[in-house]
């Protein structure tokens, strides 16, 4: 299962996004400022959107999923119930995996934006997807729901995953990194050893870098346990 | 067209001559196809299609009432043409400009920034449009007409939000009514041959073609 860029480039006025590289079965994390090309990339690599050049090949890729940045683009039905049933699944384990028990004839546009991404995040999470693509999934989370949506992505085995997002402070453990430098997507490598050539890393591992203390991963917990060992 | 100012006015004298009579919208189109990007105006534009359809609906309606349907037809397809053009050719804040130009810096301003906000708002719709197409698509739901009641009320609940949001921006920024702005307008090469040949299809609906002939005689 594999899915490969090859050369795609897509140039809008002043901005533009190139590049090239294959996404392996795994979490794959793409780093990118705002305004970096992220969403471009994210529709491209749903199939939803086409590059002015280049190619894009799935390689036994038969489900994909794109979750766009807003919740509220997703939906389709006029209560939480016939939302989740859209979603061919059964409303009362995703409103609880939501937190949103007993609401099931609620009008989904009287939820908060964070609660209806964590409805959207269910729904999604449920399934099980060839090829996930998530586009800024932590976006209108609180921090402790940006830690349970990191965990729950942290949770997905098999198929490819891949986050876009500009967060930097709470993360799933990922497999592989890639980051957009100057409008070019680049890729780093495996983690561990792709973070030290991460140029935008979070501050919070720059500074146990530069103290020589190397973090296994991304994730909060790694995070902590590394900062465990500098303390130690 | 380059200047905003000439391009409205040419637009409201092309659209009038094409209101007026079926020589005046055969003119309009002329010059719509020599002194714009023809077609491709029309890709630029959200909902063209929508509106070309609906025009032709109407006009299929008034001919088996009786009416003349395809008068209606081609000069409403004429004028929605302009309006096309005019729309694909504008700059953000180019309305906000013309509005102080016009009115002044108290009401122009507050008319050219209702224009400036419900242009922005045509362009938001039309990305909402596509997101939602694609969440369609994304469930492997059809887009049909039952689709048109959910899709409704993401596009009011959008709106309804974002008015919100620019309401409060406005109020954060002191905002009471009026403002600076110091309209400035770009000219083009061919801007003023482009404005003297929107006046021929006016001056057609008033004089006939055969008249002017007997005129240069």
């Amino acid at each position: 299962m594999e899915l490969e860029f090859t050369d795609i480039r897509v140039e809008r006025g002043s901005f533009f996004i190139r590049g090239s590289g294959a996404f392996a079965p795994g979490i794959h994390l793409v780093s990118g400022r705002v305004g970096s090309g992220k969403t471009t990339l994210a529709m491209i690599a749903a199939g939803l959107g086409q590059p002015d050049s280049g190619s894009i090949n799935r390689h036994g890729i038969n489900s994909v999923m794109l979750s766009m940045q807003f919740p509220e683009q997703h939906l389709t039905g006029s209560t939480l119930e016939s939302e989740i049933a859209s979603w061919h699944l059964h409303p009362a384990p995703v409103l609880a995996l939501a937190g949103l028990s007993g609401r099931e004839r609620d009008d989904p546009f009287s939820l908060s934006r964070g609660e209806l991404k964590r409805l959207h995040l269910a729904c999604i999470f449920s399934h099980r997807f060839d090829l996930l693509i998530l586009d800024e999934p932590f976006s209108a989370l609180d921090c402790r729901e940006k830690i349970t949506t990191a965990d729950w992505i942290g949770r997905i085995r098999g198929g490819i995953t891949i986050i876009f997002t500009h967060e930097n402070q709470h993360l799933p453990r990922v497999d592989y990194l890639w980051e957009i430098q100057e409008g070019v997507l680049v890729f780093l490598g495996s983690v561990p050893d792709a973070l030290g050539r991460w140029k935008n890393k979070p501050a919070v591992i720059s500074r146990l870098h530069k103290r020589g203390i190397f973090p296994e991963n991304v994730s909060t917990k790694d995070i902590l346990e590394a900062a465990c060992r500098m303390q130690d | 067209m380059q200047d905003a100012r000439l391009r409205l006015f040419a637009v409201v004298i092309l659209s009038v001559a094409a209101f007026l009579s079926m020589t005046g919208a055969i003119a309009a189109f002329f010059w719509w196809m020599i002194f714009t990007q023809g077609i491709r105006t029309i890709a630029k534009s959200p909902f063209a299609l929508f509106f070309l359809g609906f025009t032709a609906s109407v006009s299929a309606l008034v001919w088996l009432s009786g009416g003349d349907g395809f008068s209606y037809l081609v000069r409403m397809a004429v004028i929605l043409l302009l309006a096309f053009y005019a729309y694909s050719d504008r700059a953000p804040g180019e309305f906000l400009d013309l509005s102080v130009w016009f009115f002044g810096r108290k009401i122009g301003f507050d008319i050219g920034l209702a224009a400036e906000m419900s242009l922005q708002g045509m362009e938001v719709l039309s990305d909402e449009m596509k997101r939602i197409r694609v969440a369609f698509r994304l469930k492997e739901m059809k887009f049909g007409l039952r689709s048109i009641v959910p899709a409704a009320g993401l596009l009011i609940y959008s709106q309804f939000v974002r008015a919100e949001e620019q309401a409060d921006l406005l109020a954060i920024r002191g905002y009471r009514g009026g403002g600076m702005v110091c309209p400035e307008f770009k000219g083009g090469k061919g801007d003023l041959l482009a404005f003297a040949f929107a006046i021929l299809p006016l001056i057609l609906v008033f004089i006939p073609l055969g008249d002017i002939f007997i005129l240069l005689h």
